[in-house]
């Protein structure tokens, strides 16, 4: 295996949060190259920087694992367990745990840099931007913390959880809210940019691509908002609530539906190109690549699909996830479940 | 710690409890005998624990407008909810309905049943409801906990993600931080034990939150249909979400969910702080519950059934499903011909095929355990229609 083939430093791959990978497996991985089963369950993604391979785990553990033999190289103990997928930010590897700390850990030891506190559980992935650290909590309150040193630049307290994992571009951050909104953050201030209300919370994190902010929400409706006004340039309906946030490729938003349906629709005008065969309860967000797409169920697999005609490619049956998404690169996959088994696969 | 022994026997039609004997009536499993044993604090029964405040009192609330364009509303389930428990008290103002129950200095644990497709469960607009409800009457979101056994199916169906800030979401499968201390799921000092099938643990455990952290619980419970209870109403979620190493009690087709569900419900922890039952029939399940993948098995029921009695409720939420599977032309749940028995691929194509033998008699043997009223006829079942 090709040793730094590609980075994948944060949820959905990379900080533009499109769950975009360069990987084109239009072919399954059929070859084990090391597994590793964790005390507890991974509700988080895993993360791979410079061959190393990133997993928080419930155990309350930030594990640091050799990509190729998945050997530990070191481990973080938090204060209790961790849902957050990690951040790496240069030798930096940023996560929250349900103590309510967010962390961040020199990635090369293992060992504490600094420790921002919030009110609640964060359940977040922390997003680095330029030199703040942006992340939402379940206390309600959405924080700024300096980069280099922890130290709190701002908080706004909103009326909902934080669930959703923030997307900062230019000069604004965005994000949703259990309080039903999406909203749109001046990144230096805090103060409001532009709040749109949707029917119920939105616990997907948004992508950003074209200009649009694309989040699915718990109303069943999957908005297409613009990034600089937060006007609507389409919304598309479901028939039950959205939890997955979206991969974005040539033209095409996928997400998940609590209804079991991948669904595949045109990022211009919201249409519908192809849904999957219901795969019951889908939480987990996709990620895509130029020909296909991925998308881990709760009940069981993760399923790879064509991304023009939704064509079932391959699939592999490990273990279910809730909010998990597989690295998937031309080298190899790496998948996570929820019962806490990491695999690495070629 | 006190032990009690109950002894379900076949042969002799009877439950010994102690000393005692509580004769059955018809339709009693066929099953083997079950010895029970119940370790749980030797405590004097609340006024408020099962069957609570008003033994023998259910009220059945329908809204036609509370599923609107396939969404459950919440503005209909406040409406359904305060109107249910004033019907209930007899109170003239919410808020004086609630405080029947709770004290704002009280830990309150909310049963919600999270085993179910999407839109089976116990529905977030009811649990924001209540949560703000214990709000009104001065109860901090810090001290409300909504708990369920299993950790994917809260999270799953979002409950961790939609409940406001400051309410806790336990899964009693995972730890869990309260202030800085971990805690574990169970408490090893209170448990039944039986051997059902010559399984390999016996015992099950009752979850801490039951046992020590919560001193009141609001069960949140489904009207649904259950493959080898009959129904999962108010006693099987709260002895099936509340104990764990539950599932050995039914081995298709033979079930021992009753009496086991019965019994579980009289450990005195649970017994005592369960004060009210708000049953979720928002949408209702009448074949292949709990989860219920085939929506063709799921109707739009549009109705809250209200007590403090979980015997009347589940009667009630059974004489509800057993009408509506008339209605669609399928076999009673006390139906044990074979030729209904399949597998569960079967049960989700057929709403005529069951893995189990169904045992709805869990109900009236809890009232024989007096947690509660099981014949109709002792039952005030108020029904009301809000517009």
């Amino acid at each position: 295996m090709a040793q730094n083939a590609m980075n994948w430093v944060t949820l959905l791959a990379a900080n533009d949060r499109r769950g975009k990978t360069s990987g084109a497996r239009r072919t399954g991985p059929d070859e084990l190259i090391w597994k590793l089963a964790l005390p507890e369950s991974v509700r988080s993604s895993p993360v791979l920087s410079d061959g190393v391979v990133y997993v928080t785990c419930r155990d309350g553990h930030l594990y640091a694992l050799d990509s190729r033999t998945g050997k530990e190289r070191w481990k973080f103990r938090a204060g209790a367990a961790i849902d957050s997928t990690p951040s790496i930010s240069g030798h930096l590897v940023l996560f929250g745990s349900d103590d309510g700390s967010l962390y961040a850990v020199d990635r090369t030891a293992g060992r504490l840099y600094w420790r921002a506190e919030a009110g609640g559980a964060i359940w977040t992935s922390p997003v680095i931007h330029d030199d703040s650290v942006y992340f939402g909590s379940t206390d309600g309150a959405f924080r700024a913390a300096d980069r280099s040193t922890g130290k709190i630049r701002w908080s706004r307290q909103m009326e909902g959880r934080i669930c959703s994992t923030a997307y900062a571009s230019g000069q604004l951050v965005y994000f949703g809210c259990s309080d039903g909104r999406i909203y749109a953050l001046e990144g230096s201030s805090g103060k409001d940019a532009w709040i749109h209300q949707a029917g119920d919370a939105v616990i997907a994190s948004p992508a950003v691509a074209d200009g649009v902010l694309l989040a699915g929400s718990e109303d069943y409706f999957f908005y297409a908002l613009d990034a600089a006004t937060g006007r609507v340039r389409w919304k598309f309906e479901t028939d039950l609530g959205i939890y997955s946030s979206a991969a974005v490729t040539g033209g095409r938003v996928f997400f998940g539906g609590k209804n079991g349906y991948l669904y595949a629709i045109a990022l211009a005008d919201g249409k519908e190109i192809w849904k999957s065969k219901p795969l019951r309860t889908l939480t987990a967000p996709p990620v895509a690549g130029d020909s296909i797409v991925c998308i881990q169920t709760f009940y069981g697999a993760t399923q790879a699909y064509d991304t023009s005609t939704g064509e079932e490619l391959w699939r592999a049956n490990l273990g279910g996830s809730l909010q998990s998404t597989p690295i998937v690169t031309d080298d190899a996959v790496y998948i996570a479940t929820y019962p806490g088994v990491l695999y690495a696969l070629r | 710690m006190n032990r009690r022994t109950f002894v379900f026997s076949a042969t002799l039609g009877a439950l010994n409890l102690g000393l005692g004997r509580l004769s059955f009536g018809q339709g009693r499993s066929r099953l083997e005998s079950l010895e029970i044993d119940v370790h749980a604090p030797d405590l004097p029964l609340s006024p408020l624990g099962m069957p609570g405040l008003f033994p023998g009192k259910v009220v059945e609330v329908f809204h036609e407008e509370s599923i609107v364009d396939r969404r459950v509303s919440r503005a209909a389930i406040h409406t359904m909810l305060e109107d249910g428990m004033k019907a209930l008290t007899g109170e003239s103002i919410s808020r004086n309905a609630w405080a029947r129950f709770v004290v704002p200095a009280d830990v309150v644990a909310i049963k919600v049943n999270p085993s179910g497709v999407p839109g089976t469960v116990s529905s977030i607009p009811l649990v924001r409801e209540v949560i703000q409800a214990l709000n009104s009457v001065g109860v901090p979101n810090k001290n409300i906990i909504v708990y369920d056994r299993n950790s994917n199916q809260l999270e799953v169906n979002g409950y961790h993600a939609l409940v406001p800030p400051g309410v806790r979401v336990v899964g009693l499968d995972q730890r869990w931080s309260v202030e800085g201390e971990t805690r574990g799921g169970y408490d090893p000092n209170v448990f039944c034990e039986m051997d059902c099938f010559g399984e390999r643990e016996t015992r099950s455990y009752l979850a801490s939150v039951v046992a020590t952290d919560a001193t009141k619980i609001i069960n949140l419970p489904c009207l649904k249909e259950h493959n080898a209870s009959g129904v999962t109403g108010c006693l099987k979620n709260l002895a099936y979400g509340s104990f764990n190493n539950v599932a050995r009690t039914h081995v298709d087709p033979k079930t021992y969910t009753d009496p086991v569900i019965a019994v579980m419900c009289t450990a005195a922890p649970l017994r005592s702080k369960a004060v009210l039952h708000i049953m979720d029939g928002i949408r209702a399940v009448y074949h292949s519950g709990p989860f219920a993948w085939n929506p063709d098995f799921v109707w739009e029921a549009k109705t809250l059934l209200i007590g403090t009695d979980p015997v009347a409720v589940d009667r009630i939420e059974l004489e509800i499903v057993e009408r509506k599977r008339r209605e669609v032309g399928v076999p009673s749940l006390w139906d044990h011909n074979p030729e209904y028995l399949g597998t569960s691929a079967d049960m989700q194509r057929s709403a005529r095929k069951s893995p189990y033998y169904r045992e709805p008699g869990h109900i009236r043997t809890a009232a024989e355990l007096g947690l509660g009223k099981w014949e109709l006829n002792q039952i005030d079942h108020r029904k009301l229609r809000v517009v």
